[in-house]
């Protein structure tokens, strides 16, 4: 499919110049005088062949180049017409299919920069495209064929990370036909839902929920699992990492695959010191809510109210945590129907869950630790008796929001759900923060009250605050590792917030999930997927192929001081063991930031060299001849 | 005379335009059809960060009489982060211009979106104006303002001013990684110390190529101080870019160390 | 033989998803109903959070997608037949005439000068006219002419004939007959998006009725260099610029009553961005935005209202709110409740942020390739939880708006997810 130019001159072959001046219809005729620019054309050094034509773009435009080429033995091309930046790739492959590199094309744009800018000035635009033509000519009398390199790509994918989105993507990919390493640091697949009661939009437990995802990816034989296991180093660019993994405590082993997927998820914000967390008994976060939900360890309760925004939007975190309203309204909900299912063993006592100790990740051993702490550490789940209370509609449910995040078809209806279920919703602002306190043996809320202008108190029996996903801790880490960014609070910075979400800036690694900053479960799988798409296409093709617009480093200038490596924004360049820098031209995108910088003047870009653009803006300066 | 040349004369500007913004937005110009003056010849780059200060002061000392550099608004560079070090680097350009003596006024940076035509138009009109009234550059007839253009130019291609622009935005932003995050001002401020001084070697070593002068005889071409043009020849001798001549009597002359055949 | 896959629907999801295929060497064939591909987002002027022009990013993927080697882009088509299953669907795909050779057009635009008959112009939102013979915009892809043929002179009355003797290429075909192509494919993508609601049932907004207020759809073209108004914000009464703007938020949408109970989850945003960008045009236009959420909950997009209020001077008033008019000067009196008690402000001109809902076709669409809509005629999902994007029928997957309120990232996002299914699929029925 794709083909190679054959190179058909010889470096040190005179060049013979053809020019193709284009009259567009009367778009360029109209305004500019075609036949003298084109006769202008002949006169220029090294300009063998220089014709006009009505369409150069059109069929017989093209053939007119083509047998020109062949005719007139023409080894540097010129289309003086529209833009480069709809056409070039049309009269390159021109070029190409009559025997002729692409990259000895050149254009000039006599349309859009000089015919329909300057309609009144006939003579003037007609001056101008001469010029313009003359600095092509300086530019074509300078180029170079070249050779756009390639790369093979080692079709295995890498994917960090082992809940939802990770398994989505490392899925995906062996369902694709490409092995894939999945490397989970904990001792199960699962990630952050494992831990949680239910998931929204099913009353199905989150467990048995993603079992099926689980068993999938458990038994899938084109993945190779890494339970327990970290990434300790990794080496190379797209299509030839070589990677390193260990088990805790164990060998690192070296694998070598073509692509990586990041997907390390995020974790709960602990909401140390705000509204009475870790103070009062009572106060607990939405996660550890839901675990004892899940667990069925409920107090008897007569009202809850829900806190958003702890700790998000300017408060400690800047950003919107996205999922937590909506993770509120689903509790709620559940609160007012499920109620009963949830309550626990303490209940028979009658008495209050005293705090629930703060750890940097509610899991199961803060509800273990209370257990045994209240001397039943042995009872199972099981063992809850059904304590029946009355009708659920007769708990109270407030949630207290700055602005509810049901966005979208389903969480908008859920969201109307919770009010016809009487759940309250109370809004709040900055100048009046709800507060949480204790009185007489009883948990109290203050809240201000917007209509009234009041403040006004109401006893409560558990407060739940909703905190936003943090990014993982040592995000950063891996950050370093495979040379990405991160961007705000610590979450992977992906390469174009609009074109490219899953994609990082450096080609060949990808990003998946709440690693990436807070999603549910349906955008975090499908950011896997979407991972999963763009990883397989350079596995799927092969290869990669750089266009011939890369950096070239002269070695016996470079000194190596790296501070070219330092400005690269795609992490095309490194020292090679001589600690000379070296461009890799698979990464490398041509922009000449690096050229630009050398202190050394080592760089130049292929194609864009300082000789080639000082020739064609000097040739404007000379006057016409 | 003087007047009818002058009535003649239209200013030759350059243009170089990154191809995905500034380039895009020109196109977008000629699509919609925003008249402009026909002065500007455009040279289309990937980005402009490609634009090295080297590419604009060697044009200028060729006799354009005004550069127009084109790239995407800050945070749209197709390039993530090219067009911060253009800014960093144009401002570089600038102070190299103020000492050589051309007005930095030629020399002009511009954001322009793929969809801002009409404000391509507005620039290139507005700026040819500009450079209308400053008349045409004295470069080519000035062979004094064309050896300091050729200084500055040597100038802004040493290393210290090139690692220097260089490094700033990570001393500047990443400075947390080494934990000493540089205080932009305070940057600012030594890249402009180091421009003149740089400037004023390259200065001496242009002037002195063609034949050795003395420290008093350079400090008058150059309008500095002796002690200072001679503290600049202490470190050139060091580098070992300048040499000392023929002391006749007490006035020793220099001149500088040509490598190669290179200048 | 080779894999093949039809994407239905040319806007950012079904491009991305075009992309992602071809790029892995499968043959992709792009049906897309109008002149030309990219949806809605060729129509906006700027995107948030980051305010980056919204053609220019999305023009090199439309010209990418048009010219990649594996895509076939079958444009100004639809799909009107569908049999049998995964791994082999035939599709019936007819190509409307569109009266002009598209391999003979160059889009140099003569025949447009000449053409007598103007239409208004629905790509720019009836804010002006185009011509019967036209391309919707100027970064159309492919760039060549259509003619409006319930406009056309010569087709209708067979009267003018000016644009075949304006144009020097002979591309225009009035003999032109609509084609029905078969194309074979192993898997489908439907990618169709959503259409903006007419406000004007909600006689409580005045659209319609007051000059002054407008649809943010038409906003997003005013304020577009390229277009009606070459970006110049402009009042329909007396083309005079705004000074004083309020934008109306959850017009038709979170509203059970009338209209639409859902949240389109785009327009707190849009709005806010619209704001900035009219503070951008212009440094003394202030603006108030009504809303009842902000549902600023992206990444980027809480900083993003706060930098609106700190640095573009956005008012955000949290409350319902109607328009009425002051009928002196046209200006849009805007009545809202604050704690209880109602206000009203005059402003200069009204934005209200319109119900997007799927498109009408998209439900015959989903009956033919035995989809489910739901109630409000997005796209369903079999597995609403880890399944997104895949159907009840086996091979066929969904991306964008037409499966339920998406932005630009998360409709790309779910473009790649779909084309990654549809590997998938491919790979397991053996290939
Ligand atoms: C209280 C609460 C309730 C929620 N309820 C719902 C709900 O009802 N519905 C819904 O859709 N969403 C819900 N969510 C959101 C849901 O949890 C996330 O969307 C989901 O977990 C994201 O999945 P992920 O794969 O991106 O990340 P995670 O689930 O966080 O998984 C990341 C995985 O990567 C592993 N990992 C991390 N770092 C490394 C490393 N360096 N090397 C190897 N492995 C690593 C972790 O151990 C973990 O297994 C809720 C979230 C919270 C906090
Ligand atoms: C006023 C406004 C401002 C917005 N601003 C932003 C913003 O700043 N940032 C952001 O992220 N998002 C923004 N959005 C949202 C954004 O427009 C959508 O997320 C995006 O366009 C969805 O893309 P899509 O491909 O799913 O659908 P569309 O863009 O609607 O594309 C669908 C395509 O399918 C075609 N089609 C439809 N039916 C058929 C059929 N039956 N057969 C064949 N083809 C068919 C259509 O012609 C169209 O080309 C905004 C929306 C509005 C209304
Ligand atoms: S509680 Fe709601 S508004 Fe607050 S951060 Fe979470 S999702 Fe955003
Ligand atoms: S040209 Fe740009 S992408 Fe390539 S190595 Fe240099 S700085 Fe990096
Ligand atoms: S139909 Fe003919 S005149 Fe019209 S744009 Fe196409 S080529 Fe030009
Ligand atoms: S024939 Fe039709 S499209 Fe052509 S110019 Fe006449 S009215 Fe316009
Ligand atoms: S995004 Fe905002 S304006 Fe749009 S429907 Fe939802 S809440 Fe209303
Ligand atoms: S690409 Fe336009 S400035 Fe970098």
């Amino acid at each position: 499919m794709i083909h190679m130019a054959e190179t058909k001159v010889n470096e040190s072959e005179k060049p013979r110049i053809g020019v193709f001046v284009c009259s567009c219809g009367s778009n360029i005729g109209g305004f500019v005088d075609v036949p003298s620019v084109a006769d202008y054309a002949k006169t220029l050094p090294d300009v063998v062949y220089a014709t006009q034509n009505m369409y150069t773009c059109a069929e017989d435009g093209l053939s007119n180049i083509r047998e020109a080429i062949r005719k007139h033995n023409l080894n540097r091309v010129i289309v003086a017409s529209c833009t480069p930046r709809t056409h070039a790739p049309l009269f390159q492959a021109t070029c190409e299919s009559a025997g002729l590199n692409k990259y000895l094309f050149t254009f000039v744009n006599i349309r859009e920069h000089c015919s329909w800018v300057h309609m009144k000035e006939k003579d003037l635009a007609t001056k101008k495209s001469k010029d313009l033509i003359r600095m092509g000519v300086a530019r074509a009398r300078l180029l170079k064929p070249q050779e756009e390199a390639k790369v093979e790509v080692e079709p295995v994918g890498l994917v960090i990370g082992g809940g939802v989105s990770g398994m989505t993507a490392a899925a995906s990919l062996a369902d694709m036909g490409f092995p894939v390493h999945l490397v989970e640091r904990e001792g199960d697949l699962g990630g952050f839902v494992k831990i949680l009661n239910n998931l929204y939009v099913t009353e199905k437990s989150a467990a048995e929920t993603i079992k099926p995802l689980i068993e999938k990816v458990t038994a899938h034989k084109n993945i190779t699992l890494h339970l327990n296991s970290s990434v300790k180093s990794v080496e190379g660019f797209i299509g030839n990492y070589e990677v390193g993994i260990a088990p805790k405590g164990g060998e690192e082993k070296k694998y070598k695959v073509g692509t990586i997927v990041v997907a390390t998820g995020a974790l709960e914000f602990v909401p140390e010191g705000l509204y009475g967390y870790n103070q009062y008994p009572n106060v607990v976060t939405l996660t550890e809510f839901e675990i004892l939900c899940r667990k069925k360890t409920l107090p008897k309760l007569k009202s809850v109210a829900f806190i958003q925004c702890v700790g998000s939007r300017g408060q400690k975190m800047s950003y919107c945590s996205r999922i937590c309203c909506n993770v509120a309204i689903k509790n709620a909900i559940n609160i007012a129907d499920n109620y009963e299912d949830m309550l626990g063993v303490m209940e028979k006592q009658g008495t209050l869950v005293d705090k629930i100790p703060v750890e940097k990740k509610a899991t199961e051993e803060i509800l273990e630790r209370r257990r045994r702490r209240r001397g039943r550490g042995t009872e199972g789940e099981g063992d809850a008796e059904e304590v029946k209370l009355g009708p659920s509609e007769k708990i109270e449910v407030t949630v207290f929001n700055r602005d509810v995040m049901a966005y979208g078809v389903e969480h908008e209806l859920t969201y109307n759900k919770a009010r016809e279920k009487r759940v309250k919703f109370n809004r709040y602002t900055l100048d009046h923060l709800p507060k949480v306190f204790m009185e007489d043996n009883q948990l109290k809320v203050t809240y201000f009250h917007e209509t009234l202008k009041l403040e006004r108190t109401m006893p409560v029996d558990m407060v739940v605050l909703s905190t936003p996903l943090v990014a993982q801790p040592d995000a950063g880490d891996l950050s370093k590792m495979l040379k990405v960014p991160l961007g705000q609070e610590g979450f992977f910075l992906e390469a174009h917030v609009k074109l490219r979400p899953v994609d990082f800036a450096t080609d060949g690694i990808y990003v998946a999930g709440t690693c990436k900053g807070p999603a549910d479960i349906t955008e975090a799988v499908t950011q896997g997927a979407a991972a999963a798409s763009r990883a397989a296409t350079p596995m799927a093709k092969g290869y990669v192929q750089a266009e011939a617009l890369s950096s070239v480093v002269d070695e016996t200038k470079c000194t190596g001081c790296g501070t070219c490596i330092e400005v690269c924004p795609y992490g095309a360049l490194r020292k090679n063991e001589k600690g000379i820098a070296e461009v890799i031209v698979a990464a490398c995108k041509g922009c000449g930031c690096c050229g630009a910088t050398c202190p050394e003047g080592a760089i130049t870009m292929t194609n864009y060299t300082d000789a080639q653009l000082l020739a064609e803006a000097k040739a404007a300066l000379q006057e016409e001849v | 005379m003087a007047e009818a040349s002058q009535a003649q004369w239209e200013p030759k500007i350059i243009g170089f335009l990154c191809n995905w913004c500034s380039y895009a937005g020109a196109d977008l110009c000629g699509v919609s059809r925003y008249q402009y003056p026909t002065n500007v010849r455009a040279v289309r780059v990937m980005c402009s960060t490609r634009i090295s200060p080297h590419l604009v002061l060697d044009i200028l000392k060729a006799g354009a009489d005004g550069v127009l550099l084109g790239g995407c608004h800050i945070g749209d560079c197709h390039y993530i982060s090219g067009n911060y070090y253009t800014e960093k680097r144009v401002r570089l350009m600038k102070r190299l211009l103020e000492e050589s003596g051309v007005e930095p006024e030629r020399l002009r940076l511009e954001w322009v979106s793929a969809s801002e035509g009409e404000k391509f138009s507005k620039i290139v009109t507005d700026f040819t104006e500009q450079v209308r009234k400053l008349g045409p550059s004295k470069v080519k007839k000035d062979e004094k303002l064309r050896s300091r253009v050729a200084a500055a130019d040597d100038a802004s291609e040493t290393f210290r001013l090139k690692a220097l622009v260089g490094r700033e935005l990570n001393l500047v932003n990443k400075g947390n990684v080494y934990n000493n995050k540089l205080d932009p001002a305070e940057l600012d401020r030594i890249i402009d110390s180091a421009t003149e001084e740089e400037f004023e070697r390259s200065l001496i070593l242009e002037l002195s190529m063609s034949k050795p002068r003395s420290v008093k005889e350079l400090g008058e071409i150059m309008e500095v101080p002796t002690d200072k043009v001679l503290r600049h020849i202490v470190a050139l001798r060091q580098k070992n870019m300048i040499a000392m001549e023929h002391p006749e009597g007490f006035t020793p002359t220099y001149k500088t160390i040509v490598i190669g055949g290179e200048q | 033989m080779e894999k093949a896959v039809m994407v239905i629907g040319g806007g950012v999801a079904g491009i991305q998803a075009s992309l992602d295929l071809a790029d892995k060497g499968l043959i992709v064939h792009l049906v897309e109903k109008t002149p030309s591909i990219g949806g809605r987002m060729a129509q906006l002027d700027k995107t948030f959070p980051t305010n980056d022009c919204s053609i220019c990013i999305l023009a090199p993927k439309m010209a990418d997608c048009f010219s990649h080697p594996n895509t076939n882009v079958i444009t100004y088509s639809e799909v009107i037949g569908v049999e049998g299953s995964v791994g082999n669907f035939k599709v019936k795909v007819l190509k409307k005439a569109r009266y002009v050779d598209e391999s003979k057009c160059t889009g140099c635009g003569e025949c447009l000068e000449k053409c007598p008959s103007k239409v208004v112009n629905d790509w720019e939102m009836g804010l002006t006219t185009r011509k019967a013979i036209y391309i919707p915009f100027m970064q159309a892809v492919p760039r060549v002419m259509t003619i409006d043929k319930e406009h056309c002179l010569k087709l209708t009355k067979d009267k003018c004939g000016n644009c075949m003797k304006a144009c020097k290429r002979g591309a225009i075909n009035y003999e032109m007959k609509d084609q029905v192509l078969e194309v074979e494919v192993a898997a489908i993508i439907v990618a169709t998006g959503f259409d903006v609601w007419d406000p004007t049932p909600s006689t409580e907004y005045g659209y319609g009725r007051y000059p002054n207020v407008f649809t943010a759809m038409e906003y997003e073209r005013m304020i577009n260099a390229a277009g009606p108004t070459h970006g110049h914000i402009q009042r329909r009464s007396d083309k005079e610029r705004p000074r004083k703007m309020a934008f109306i938020q959850c017009v038709g949408s979170r509203n059970p009553q009338v209209g639409h109970p859902y949240c389109c989850a785009v327009c707190c945003m849009h709005a806010t961005k619209e704001s900035m960008l009219a503070r951008e045009h212009y440094d003394d236009i202030e603006s108030t935005i009504f809303y009842k959420d902000m549902r600023a909950c992206s990444k980027g997009f809480y900083e993003y209202v706060e930098r609106a209020k700190r640095d573009y001077g956005v008012r955000y008033i949290n409350s319902d709110a109607t328009v009425q008019e002051n009928a002196d000067k046209h200006n849009p009196i805007v009545v809202y409740d604050v704690g209880g008690r109602q206000q009203s402000e005059e402003f200069d001109l009204v934005v209200l942020a319109t119900t997007l809902v799927p498109k009408k076709e998209t439900a015959e669409l989903a009956k033919l390739l035995g989809l489910k809509v739901d109630e409000f005629g997005f796209l369903e999902s079999s597995d609403r939880i880890l399944g997104p994007g895949r159907t009840v029928k086996p091979g066929i997957y969904l991306a964008g708006y037409a499966a339920g309120p998406a932005d630009i990232p998360e409709s790309v996002a779910q473009g790649s997810s779909a084309a990654a299914k549809a590997v998938e699929a491919i790979a397991q029925a053996g290939g």
